[in-house]
């Protein structure tokens, strides 16, 4: 039964006026690359001027021209009206906070300051995907230089400063990727909010990390950063001026982190709809929640540690240099007290989006749903405690090698639940394969893999041989690439007709699926292969025993390549020529299917109650019956939410 | 999921924990569609997170200072074991043969007393907003405190051109400078907070029950306090 009541008027149909938005009428991506590069350039003018004994590419001079580059940046796109006008007592009045939230600006809103949470969810899957994109370029040189054993096509220093960014930029990537798009578009809905807790900070956290990646890109142009990502100490102290640029973009990066795991948490934990307990959240929330918080813990680590870089840089302070008192362990402590627990900021988020997934397309609630809620707490409290596991060839307190040993495979404990929680929420499931769970598949075989070859670089014996080879490389391509960033391609293929409107062409996604899944494994199993002879990471020429690998992993990486190419493909035609999309085409029971398509502002135009546990999926069905063959079915009407009836007509589970 | 509906509550109302209705022409009359309740606990909820992120970086700072102290590379912590028959070197090369004199702890000491009375002036603001004394008052709290905090800015200033030794002279140089560049960036982030606060006070805006955003500053004030004294104790007792 539908019972339709009658809806208020949209947000977006109110009539703002001439003046509503103040600055933000002026104000747009390009105020904000013009004002970056002006004011960029004149702290680049004034320290020269005023730093002693400085060139024109000296470490402070960089370090104020980037600094002029991200502050004017964010001046021109308008990340700082509102705190000034706070500052000045002169609030925003209730239009200006609408025009801020793009009524009344079409499809330009994209490119401003905006602070509905849709729009910042969109801008940072395609900032995503750009970023992915250069990644992936810089990953298809390595693999091409790496082809034969004395490649002449990039020179030691190119091929070095590649590798660092490419590492980089998908790690910034990775941490966004389902952080960035779902966890803002998504979860303030799933949660029953009509935004994100501070919808300003939220569009601030897009656009500081949008002026942080020129930073990075910037390296190229200042003699490249050939250190690689984990940037190394004393090496990073002694590479060009690059580095400067590479610590600006990380510090840049970490006020955006943290400020949107703020944001996430307090919009969890303060603005869930009526009767949306704790235990009734989406299992995806809880992981979104989580990894905000491990975020929260491992970003102020990363922020001082490239503070401490660029002071040793650019002013002479001796934090990592021996020879003036400082100490190469110090950096790689901070480093690693960030580092392991950045790889489950970027994993928590798409495993818990995979478990979504899977309950809905498997029709049976999430299992052991309170023991996989407890395996991401545990999986975030262990990773603080196992930083030390990448120093165990460093030669830093080897008594403690075997307790951080002993960490390490402990939590191998709870991920190896969550993992159990994925197999069993499918287990005797209807199980309907759509897109979104061809990818939930291809997650759990790179997932068991990149984690069983984690358990052996924990153990100090093995890793004492492994260290600093292919095998290490190809373990943590299987666990972010073919773990959560698949985990996150799932997650695009599942909440993309919400945010779009538009369904993906299937036929095309298999197509892209096949071919990511044969060229993940060609890929990294010739990296397991070139790891297991013996063959250093990093080095642009190598030995030609290990050429066949080689070959191989580069077949692998052009036919991966291939494949995110169609899949690209597949996301861009559907964008643009795509069937209209259901406004619940998979039957799921979760808020953000019970709201039309496209999504109004603040969601909801009647608030929530929330009465039962978001995977009610079967009640109803009588004992011994079979749950019937899913299938698509006509768009629904589209009703303000909450006015949905708690029973659809065609639900083979019965709705909850 | 089952749900049912409610009727919108797009406005602010008074309830009893001691927080008034959205007043009009008040602190944030953008007429958010929330209670002053809930904007309060979220705001509280924002602040003891930043808090607790920014208290994880004091904490490294202090790993950085007792892990270098501890080690003591090529006796560089304070250059006490570098002689003219055992030189050590600075960063730019040159030999140090003494031990690299000791800051001044009164510097320290003095602006961690400033950035300590600047919170207790931000509270009592806090509490006049709180019993409604009127916007002079909630402003003239806000101004001491503002005075206050440009003295400890100005003193921080001073404090670098007067010290001892430059940021080259070894790891005990390093991380006290770190110390006070990164207790100057807290300040002046406090200042523009600070400011902030004077300037609404005297235009009214902390009138009709909105004094819980006062304290929301008062904790961070208190925070900044509370960091710079920690700071200005290890730098001084830990030499």
């Amino acid at each position: 039964m539908t019972t339709a009541v009658a809806a208020p008027p949209l947000l977006e149909d109110t009539d703002l006026g001439p003046k509503a938005g103040g600055f933000y009428r002026r104000q747009n991506i390009w105020s904000g690359l013009g004002f970056g590069i002006f004011l960029g350039f004149v702290a680049w003018l004034v320290s020269h001027a005023t730093v002693q004994g400085s060139n024109w590419g000296s470490d402070m001079v960089v370090t104020c021209t980037m600094v002029g580059w991200v502050i004017g940046f964010n001046i021109g796109i308008g990340t700082f009206n509102a705190p000034i006008r706070w500052m000045l007592g002169d609030d925003q009045t209730h239009e200006d906070e609408l025009y801020a939230a793009g009524v009344g600006q079409g499809r330009s809103r994209y490119f401003k300051y905006c602070t509905d949470h849709k729009v910042v969810g969109t801008q940072y899957l395609v900032f995503t995907m750009a970023l992915f994109g250069i990644g992936g370029t810089l990953a298809m040189m390595i693999r091409t230089q790496l082809i034969t054993p004395h490649s002449t096509f990039l020179d030691p220093q190119t091929y070095n400063a590649i590798v660092t960014v490419h590492g980089m930029i998908m790690i910034i990537a990775t941490i966004i990727m389902v952080s960035g798009p779902f966890a803002n578009f998504v979860m303030p809905i799933m949660i029953g909010a009509k935004d994100m807790a501070f919808p300003r900070l939220n569009a601030m956290s897009f656009w500081v990390i949008f002026s942080a990646a020129p930073c990075l890109l910037a390296t190229f142009f200042l003699g490249g950063v050939n250190a690689g990502w984990t940037t190394y100490a004393p090496l990073s102290v002694q590479a060009p001026p690059a580095m400067d640029a590479f610590a600006m973009c990380i510090i840049t990066f970490v006020v955006s982190v943290t400020v949107a795991g703020i944001n996430t948490i307090v919009t969890v934990v303060t603005m869930r709809a009526k009767g949306m307990t704790m235990g009734r959240l989406p299992i995806f929330t809880w992981g979104a929640v989580v990894g905000g918080a491990l975020g929260l813990y491992a970003m102020p680590a990363f922020l001082a540690v490239m503070t401490m870089m660029i002071t040793d840089r650019a002013t002479g302070t001796s934090f990592f240099v021996p020879q003036v008192g400082g100490s190469q362990w110090l950096y790689e402590n901070i480093f690693w007290i960030m580092g392991h627990p950045e790889v489950y900021v970027i994993l928590i988020p798409p495993v818990a989006a995979v478990l979504e997934i899977a309950s809905t397309f498997s029709r049976k609630p999430v299992f052991g749903y309170k023991v996989a809620v407890a395996g991401f707490v545990a999986i975030a409290a262990l990773s603080i405690m196992v930083w030390a596991h990448h120093m165990f060839t460093t030669g830093w307190a080897p008594n403690l090698a075997a307790p951080f040993m002993l960490t390490t495979e402990l939590i191998s404990i709870p991920t190896g639940i969550i993992f159990l929680c994925t197999i069993g929420t499918m287990w005797k499931g209807s199980i309907w394969t759509r897109l979104p769970m061809y990818f939930v598949y291809l997650f759990l075989w790179n997932f068991i893999i990149g984690g069983v070859t984690g358990i052996y670089l924990s153990d100090v014996p093995a890793d004492q041989y492994f260290h600093g080879d292919m095998f290490v490389t190809a373990h943590f391509h299987y666990t972010l690439l073919g773990g959560a960033m698949i985990g996150a391609t799932a997650a695009v293929c599942y909440w993309f007709p919400k945010m779009t409107g538009k369904m993906l062409n299937e036929r095309i996604g298999k197509v892209a699926f096949w071919t990511i899944a044969l060229g993940i494994q060609v890929t990294y199993f010739g990296q397991f292969w070139e790891g297991f002879q013996g063959m250093a990471r990093r080095v642009a020429q190598y030995n030609p025993k290990f050429e066949a690998a080689n070959q191989m992993s580069t077949i692998g990486a052009y036919i991966l390549m291939t494949g995110w190419l169609i899949f690209l493909y597949m996301m861009l035609h559907a964008w643009r020529h795509g069937k209209i999309a259901p406004a619940n085409p998979w039957h799921s029971k979760t808020l953000e299917w019970k709201v039309p398509t496209p999504v109004p502002l603040e969601n909801f135009l009647v608030d929530p109650v929330v009465t039962s546990d978001p995977y009610t999926y079967g009640e109803g069905v009588p004992d011994g019956q079979e749950v019937p063959e899913f299938a698509p079915v006509e768009q629904p009407e589209l009703v303000p939410a909450g006015a949905v009836p708690t029973e659809e007509p065609g639900d083979p589970g019965g709705a909850g | 999921m089952s749900i049912t509906t409610t009727e919108h509550d797009a406005h602010g109302h008074d309830d009893e924990h001691g927080h008034g209705p959205a007043v009009p022409g008040a602190e944030n009359p953008g007429g958010e569609h929330e209670t002053a309740f809930k904007r309060d606990q979220k705001e509280r909820l924002m602040m003891w997170l930043f808090i607790s992120g920014d208290a994880l970086f004091l904490i490294l700072e202090l790993f950085a200072w007792f892990y270098l102290r501890a080690l003591n590379v090529n006796g560089l912590w304070n250059g006490a074991q570098c002689s003219k028959a055992n030189p050590c070197t600075d960063g730019l090369g040159n030999p140090i043969i003494a031990q690299i004199p000791k800051a001044n702890p009164m510097h320290s000491l003095a602006i961690a007393g400033l950035a300590i009375l600047c919170a207790a002036f931000v509270w009592l603001a806090e509490s006049a907003a709180k019993r409604q004394a009127g916007k002079r008052a909630v402003a003239g709290a806000a101004g001491v405190a503002l005075l206050f905090l440009l003295g400890a800015i100005a003193w921080q200033i001073y404090q670098f051109q007067v010290l001892p030794f430059t940021t080259i002279d070894g790891a005990y140089a390093s991380t006290f400078e770190f110390f006070i560049g990164s207790t100057l960036a807290h300040l002046v982030l406090l200042l523009f907070i600070v400011l902030g606060l004077w300037v609404r006070a005297s235009k009214g805006r902390y009138e009709g029950g909105t004094w819980y955003r006062v304290r929301l500053i008062r904790f961070f004030a208190v925070w900044i306090a509370v960091s710079t004294l920690i700071l200005a104790l290890v730098s001084t007792l830990f030499y």
